[in-house]
């Protein structure tokens, strides 16, 4: 079977949260390589963070962001690869991503065909 | 693998040095935008390091990130502030042509000389400690509330105290002679001592918090000792004391978090690593016409320490290191630590006639530490009455809950 590919959409919550302290931030630094080591194979590129301006374009508008009508904000993107959603959803709940509270991760497969 | 045993306590460990050096580049009295813009570099460096990589120098990277950050925060609230400007232009050229390795050495020279500056007597030294903890040791409010057992409000007070304190001062990090930094060597000394006993005597639970003061005091200390200025006898003596103590540090409760005593810790887990490294420290502090209190206590944590069992400790070798330690740097706990020694060595009477002779302040006599020898030594001499009385006054002053076990145990579960 071929893997096929992910793409991973974090959304935060827009709650002003406590700032870290550095031995929290290197903790979860220190998650983050853990993770990323066991899953090498599966992680295709950590993608980027998006930016919290925008805008909408449709026929009749532009609207600028951000988007304050919505609860969560996209903050950003990864490529996952794997051979099914089920290993994908695996992969994504075992990172330390999902340990914030507040934070979802929606999963969609990249259709190439 | 690898990789994470290099970046472990990087952030935390980056942290004060990095604030130190911005301290000293741009002065003391920016310390809160210094401490959020190396809170933000390290923001920016979960984000970017994870999806890249971790750079080759790390402290230079968060360095760079930091002083940029501040660069365009002061840049827009002090537009009108050119000097610093020129400052931040000038300290950026720098860091750039620096060689890895003095920069490395002028980050941990910043950071001593910051330890000097917190180490002022004109401020309490619950604040001295607090500031240590807050901006040298990258610790957080909450997190050093949780490891001095006091409240958070208490802590944002020591530290809102000695920010004052440190704003009001006209002295900069480099404004500090070596005359200067010689007459506050005791000061930095007496923090880094109560940094390394507030982790190694506190109760908590969990052995990684106790632990980490420890080593943070460990770290401090040997960068202190390894500098031009800090190369002084009892810099090494304080770092003997500190491995003596370590060697022992997981043997002082048993498994479920009952503290243990000296003679009920199972000495064959006492680290033989760290009697040795405490051993050659010892040795190096030799090297003087001084003695002080840390040359005496490290002389007694030897004694026990290189001692098979409790019973062949050389009891009278630590009576006369107490009574040496009393003129030295005389309190009243030296005064009961002498006590049980002498009824080690001789017998419990002999040890409550030393009791009896001392003259110690009010708050002794109300201590559970005096309750507890008290009753000891009576139940010992066979005096069984007395005994359980001041047992029971022990355990009722007693600050905390394991401490009221131990003392259960040892006294009423005889």
């Amino acid at each position: 079977m071929t893997d096929k590919t992910y793409m991973c959409i974090l959304r935060s919550g827009t709650g002003g949260c406590e700032k870290p302290s550095p031995s929290e931030m290197e903790l979860q630094y220190a998650k983050y390589q853990a993770w990323q080591q066991k899953f090498t194979n599966n992680i295709l590129d950590m993608g980027n963070k998006l930016g919290a301006a925008g805008s909408v374009v449709r026929h009749d508008s532009v609207n600028d962001g951000p988007f304050i009508e919505l609860k969560e904000i996209i903050g950003g993107y990864m490529m996952l690869t794997a051979a099914t959603l089920d290993e994908a959803i695996a992969v994504i709940q075992a990172s330390p991503m999902v340990a914030n509270e507040g934070t979802s991760i929606e999963i969609r497969e990249v259709c190439t065909r | 693998m690898n990789q994470q045993a290099k970046v472990e306590h990087l952030f935390r460990h980056e942290y004060g040095k990095i604030v130190a050096l911005l301290l000293r580049r741009l002065g003391l009295q920016h310390l809160d935008a210094i401490e959020d813009a190396v809170q933000w570099s390290m923001a920016q460096a979960l984000e970017v390091w994870c999806r890249e990589s971790t750079p080759h120098s790390p402290s230079a990277w968060l360095y760079q990130v930091a002083h940029n950050h501040l660069h365009s925060q002061l840049r827009a609230t002090q537009r009108q502030n050119v000097l610093l400007t020129e400052h931040l232009y000038t300290a950026q050229d720098e860091t750039f042509e620096h060689e890895e390795a003095s920069f490395a050495g002028e980050m941990s020279d910043a950071m001593l000389r910051m330890l000097f500056i917190a180490c002022n007597d004109a401020m309490p030294v619950e604040s001295q400690l607090v500031f240590t903890l807050k901006s040298l040791c990258g610790f957080s409010i909450k997190e050093i509330a949780l490891r001095l057992f006091i409240s958070q409000a208490n802590v944002y007070k020591r530290f809102g105290r000695a920010k004052q304190q440190l704003k009001n001062q006209t002295l900069e990090l480099d404004m500090l002679t070596d005359d200067e930094m010689l007459c506050r060597m005791p000061s930095v000394h007496r923090v880094l001592y109560l940094l390394f006993t507030e982790g190694y005597l506190s109760s908590h639970t969990d052995n990684a918090i106790r632990q980490d003061l420890c080593e943070e005091a460990i770290r401090l200390t040997k960068s202190l000792a390894n500098s031009r200025f800090g190369n002084v006898p009892n810099s090494y003596a304080l770092l003997a004391l500190m491995y003596f103590h370590l060697a022992r540090i997981n043997t002082r409760q048993d498994e479920l978090g009952a503290l243990l005593l000296l003679e009920q810790q199972d000495r064959s887990l006492w680290n033989k690593q760290h009697i040795t490294v405490a051993m050659a420290y010892l040795a190096q502090s030799a090297d003087g016409h001084t003695i002080s209190r840390y040359h005496v206590e490290a002389g007694i944590a030897a004694e026990h320490c290189l001692s098979p069992s409790f019973e062949q400790t050389p009891w009278q070798k630590v009576v006369s290191s107490y009574e040496l330690l009393h003129s030295i740097a005389p309190s009243p706990l030296h005064y009961l630590n002498h006590a049980i020694a002498v009824a080690q060595w001789k017998n419990p009477e002999a040890g409550l006639a030393v009791l009896k002779s001392i003259d110690g302040p009010d708050w002794l006599y109300r201590s559970f530490h005096w309750y507890a020898v008290q009753s000891d030594l009576l139940f010992r001499s066979g005096d069984t009455v007395n005994g359980r009385e001041y047992a029971t006054l022990a355990i009722e002053a007693a600050p905390t809950d394991s401490i009221k076990q131990l003392l259960h145990k040892r006294l009423i579960g005889r």
